[in-house]
């Protein structure tokens, strides 16, 4: 979350001769990031963007402390002064109105009732908010937001005499009341709202988000109930994001405020109403805290201090640092016994202690250094990350490009009944409702996005996603690819699987026809399943594999084969029969062991041609061998198995 | 017959100083050295000589067969020199040469594999985990408070499944963190991870897609501290984006690490000076910090004896700010228009 805080204002709580640009860099190297110095009449405005854990900062005297502590840190004099209120109003318990709250939901309330006059705010006023980007509406309206900024705690108006009850009930809300905030806007709530009723049952506030219309100030308005609501950061977030009312006051509600600034918010108010709007007190303060925070306490040792830092600090400038931030601190030999303040909800342990101390050291200071040790385990260069970037690599050698699609899918782009997936209870849109369990249709869409192409070859190797019973889903990572050009050609893409696995080592593919509908190929290493070739029509051919198979199969060992002392002989066959060319391969080569190599060297009409290499290790082949194998083989595929040799 | 010798010799040498290719000087070889040719003819003759002068002409022979052997080679390099000088004025360097087919790989795997590489070099393994995870690994075992806003569903993708009873709703993992705990639950100290992953917010706009990639670092060891987790991102930082860039960490807030920093670096586009894009001179790059004692605890790791840090950054953030790629777009990334992908 964003604050902007103009410079003159936080000067204003802290004494400093450093220049704005200074206090900037500073503050972010310690403290909050100041994203960007605006400028706005002549005055800088700083942009500081406040982690959630610390709300304490969304102010301007919370800056002001922080800027103060880093400043002195980096040797610049400072002087923080804290908002201070001189005057003193009883509390007590004769308030003119009974509020009924719930601790659950509410954790403190602080109220005063005042007779006021609404007119304009002072020029320096109206200046300041609007530097903050906040529009000044009336000097009742402006001292609230004032409040906010310089305290930090959001506070409300109502006007008394509209709202006219003697009994305010702060409760949460039913699912299907209704609303009207003050800029006209109604609203169904959900249920679990923190809403305040009058005594007619009426809704007169969202609590800690937006006013109602029936009882917000007017330019009528004589008296009003200034009401500091310090309420469940829970309810709030979910109250803000379900109405969409994103106002300031609920962004900061929702990251849980200091409930003992309530009251320093609501004292600081009185003020400013008798200063800007005549005010005149007109009850004594109501003040609604059952469940008072305590202060906490730390103790830490000055060795865990420097050892997490990896910086030597000595104990007294650690304690100097931490005084400057608010914290009380006693030195004991080696220790430091600190009280934690209240407004620092957010520092609990030993570590939130070495934060602040780091931090307003300066973290530039620590020295850096590269850790030396190593994991025991040993390691490993053939991972699986080695082989999925090697086939990668094969593949943009090849000439594929690679992309990379959304996990989430659309119905449409689920293969199989929609059951199974695993769906996305909450998606952004039903294109991405579901996790893939293909890649395909992914790639589909993308040739479909690249339309004018007459050539697409594209891949990608991505995981898909598959339902298991009560465990998390099994998460497999696929390699799919395809290609999309004037006829083509199963082969090509047969080819590239091939070789693409070979890089890797995975030899001994077996390809079957599909069982799926449609022209293609099953794949398959010894009995794994391995994956499909999918011929979708004559110009487009994709194909899908499981990579985590192929990593059973890779082999980076590397062997040698002597070379061959003897010449090796050639010849073709020529056959025609109904068997698949791997048959025919495998029944020939199983006629003799000098049949080294047996390829498809050519296909014409029916018949195909085989090239046959005879090779004996052992000995100088003679024509007289070949020829008797060569009849052996012509005997096998004629009488065996009814093929037709042309010869 | 020394005299024929002789003869056979400046009829050779003649022809092949007058030979003007390849072909003419083969046929000079063939007619005086082939299996007819003249010296071959006449060495033949050689064994007819009286046996006292027999040895002499046999001398005389071998240099007469030396000497056209080495003037044709001699003449045969000259040759294939000329025609090379002839076919090299023909070429025109200038034409287009034939392309070679070659594909490309995504900007996201082409950083993912210089971070490891970069990682690697001062001993981060890379590891996976899963993408769909239970809250507890992803939030739960990292800190985060019960009604943390990340926990809502406007910010992270939840999976239509029964949740465990152990670890609570089934999600898409909205960071990389959620390898930590996996990390620190399967391996005992000291460890140093490098977990790069897929992962899921559910936001979509020019600035985020709802998928994206995340690079985490964890390392757990005795005695760790801010000064090491300083030190390994410079180093990265150095490596990636080049020896002048600088790091700054600057405090910041995350549930699981204590004390958490923002990390910056030097600002590439400006470098340094202040620009649109950056903040007065720095850009942001991710956040890292001191592994929270909670968090090793639900690793099971004992916080007494080991510390860590960790540190959680965005791969398309790394990358698309080193290399200016002025994408206003980030979902161009996640795209499959060839026009893009063909670009790296």
């Amino acid at each position: 979350m964003n604050i902007l805080i103009p410079t003159s204002w936080l000067r204003e709580h802290l004494a400093t001769k450093a220049s704005d640009e200074m206090i900037a860099e500073i503050l972010s190297a310690s403290s909050v990031s100041v994203e960007k110095i605006r400028k706005r009449n002549d005055e800088s405005i700083y942009d500081i963007e406040v982690t959630t854990n610390r709300p304490d900062l969304m102010s301007i005297s919370g800056i002001a402390r922080e800027a103060n502590a880093a400043l002195i840190s980096h040797g610049i004099e400072s002087k923080f002064s804290p908002i201070s209120i001189n005057q003193t109003i009883n509390k007590g318990n004769s308030f003119p109105i009974d509020v009924k709250s719930d601790s659950k939901i509410v954790n403190r309330i602080c109220a005063i009732i005042m007779a006021i006059r609404v007119g304009r705010s002072p020029k320096l006023f109206i200046d300041r908010l609007e530097a903050c980007g906040i529009r000044s509406l009336n000097n009742v309206i402006d001292v609230t937001n004032y409040v906010m900024r310089e305290v930090g705690h959001p506070t409300h108006v109502f006007d008394l005499d509209r709202l006219n009850t003697n009994y305010l009930t702060i409760t949460r809300s039913e699912k299907g009341e209704q609303l009207t905030t003050l800029d006209g806007k109604t609203y169904t709530l959900l249920g679990d709202d923190i809403i305040a009723k009058d005594e007619n049952g009426r809704i007169v506030d969202l609590l800690g988000i937006l006013g109602t219309q029936n009882s917000v100030v007017t330019d009528q308005t004589k008296r009003i109930l200034f009401f500091v609501d310090n309420n469940n950061p829970a309810n709030i977030r979910n109250t803000s994001m379900n109405l969409g009312i994103r106002t300031d006051a609920a962004i900061l509600n929702e990251k849980g405020i200091d409930p003992n600034i309530a009251m320093t918010a609501l004292l600081r108010g009185i003020e400013l109403y008798q200063d800007l709007a005549d005010g005149k007190i007109e009850s004594e303060i109501l003040d609604i805290y059952p469940n008072k925070t305590t202060n906490r306490q730390i103790s830490i040792s000055n060795e865990k201090i420097s050892d997490v830092i990896g910086a030597g600090i000595p104990l007294n400038v650690s304690k100097k640092i931490l005084d400057s931030l608010g914290f009380i601190v006693e030195m004991d030999k080696d220790r430091l016994e600190i009280q934690i303040p209240v407004t620092r909800a957010d520092v609990r342990i030993e570590e939130d202690i070495i934060e602040e101390i780091a931090r307003i050291y300066g973290y530039h200071k620590i020295p850096s250094v590269i850790p030396g040790f190593f994991s025991t385990k040993s390691y490993k260069y053939h991972d699986s990350f080695y082989f999925e970037q090697r086939v990668k690599n094969a593949m943009k050698y090849l000439g594929f490009t690679e992309a990379y699609t959304y996990s989430l899918v659309s119905e449409e782009k689920y293969e199989g009944p929609i059951e199974s997936a695993l769906k996305i209870k909450n998606p952004l849109s039903i294109d991405m409702a579901y996790l893939r369990n293909s890649l395909v249709p992914s790639l589909l869409q993308a040739v479909e996005e690249n339309k004018k192409r007459d050539l697409i070859q594209i891949f990608e190797i991505s995981n898909i996603y598959e339902k298991r019973k009560s465990e998390l889903p099994k998460e497999t990572l696929f390699f799919a690819g395809i290609l999309k050009e004037q006829s083509a050609d199963f082969y090509k893409v047969k080819g590239l699987i091939i070789e693409v696995l070979k890089d890797i080592g995975v030899k001994d593919l077996i390809f079957k026809n599909t069982k799926k509908a449609g022209a293609g190929s099953s794949i398959y290493l010894g009995k794994e399943y391995l994956g499909e070739i999918e011929v979708l029509d004559t110009n487009l051919i994709d194909f899908e594999l499981n990579f985590e198979i192929i990593l059973k199969f890779t082999n980076v060992k590397k062997t040698y084969k002597p070379f061959a002392k003897f010449p090796a002989i050639h010849e073709d066959i020529s056959v025609i029969s109904t068997l698949n060319t791997q048959n025919l391969i495998n029944e020939i080569q199983s006629v003799n062991r000098i049949i080294s190599d047996v390829y498809l060297k050519d296909e014409y009409n029916e018949s195909r041609t085989f090239h046959i290499t005879y090779q004996d290790f052992e000995k100088n082949l003679t024509k007289d061998d070949v020829a008797s194998i060569r009849a052996k083989i012509i005997n096998h595929l004629k009488e065996g198995l009814q093929v037709q040799i042309r010869e | 017959m020394e005299e024929e010798l002789i003869g056979i010799k400046n009829a050779a040498l003649s022809f092949i100083l007058e030979a003007e290719s390849l072909e003419s000087i083969e046929e000079t070889k063939l007619q005086f050295l082939g299996k007819n040719g003249r010296l071959t003819i006449a060495i033949k003759d050689i064994k007819k000589v009286p046996e006292d002068k027999r040895a002499a002409v046999g001398m005389l022979a071998n240099e007469v067969k030396e000497t056209i052997e080495r003037a044709i080679e001699s003449k045969k390099q000259n040759l294939k020199e000329k025609s090379l000088s002839h076919v090299v004025k023909k070429i025109d360097v200038t034409n287009p040469g034939k392309a070679a087919p070659i594909g490309h790989l995504h900007l996201i795997t082409q950083a993912i594999e210089e971070i490891t590489d970069i990682f690697k070099s001062i001993g981060f393994t890379r590891v996976k985990y899963p993408e769909v995870e239970w809250d507890w690994f992803s939030f739960t075992a990292l800190n985060f408070p019960q009604n943390h806003p990340a926990r809502d569903d406007w910010e992270t993708f939840f999976i239509d499944e029964r949740q465990s009873d152990k670890f609570g709703p089934m999600l898409l993992t909205p960071h990389t963190s959620s390898g930590q705990i996996r990390e620190m639950l399967s391996n005992k100290p000291p460890i140093k991870m490098l977990n790069i992953a897929k992962t899921y917010r559910r936001q979509a706009d020019v600035g985020h897609t709802p998928m994206f990639h995340q690079f985490e670092t964890l390392a757990v060891s005795e005695n760790l501290s801010i000064g090491h987790l300083k030190g390994t991102l410079e180093y990265f930082v150095r490596s990636f984006f080049g020896p002048n860039i600088k790091t700054r960490i600057r405090p910041y807030h995350f549930e699981f690490t204590e004390p958490s920093f923002e990390v910056d670096i030097t600002c590439t586009v400006c470098l340094g000076k202040g620009c649109k894009l950056c903040k007065e001179g720095w850009l942001e790059m991710g956040g890292a910090g001191m592994v929270h004692p909670n968090v090793l605890k639900n690793g099971g790791i004992d916080p007494q004896k080991y510390r860590g840090f960790a540190s959680g950054w965005g791969v398309e953030r790394v990358l698309l700010m080193r290399e200016n790629l002025n994408i206003d777009d980030l979902r161009l990334v996640y795209s499959s228009k060839l026009e893009f992908l063909e670009q790296f």
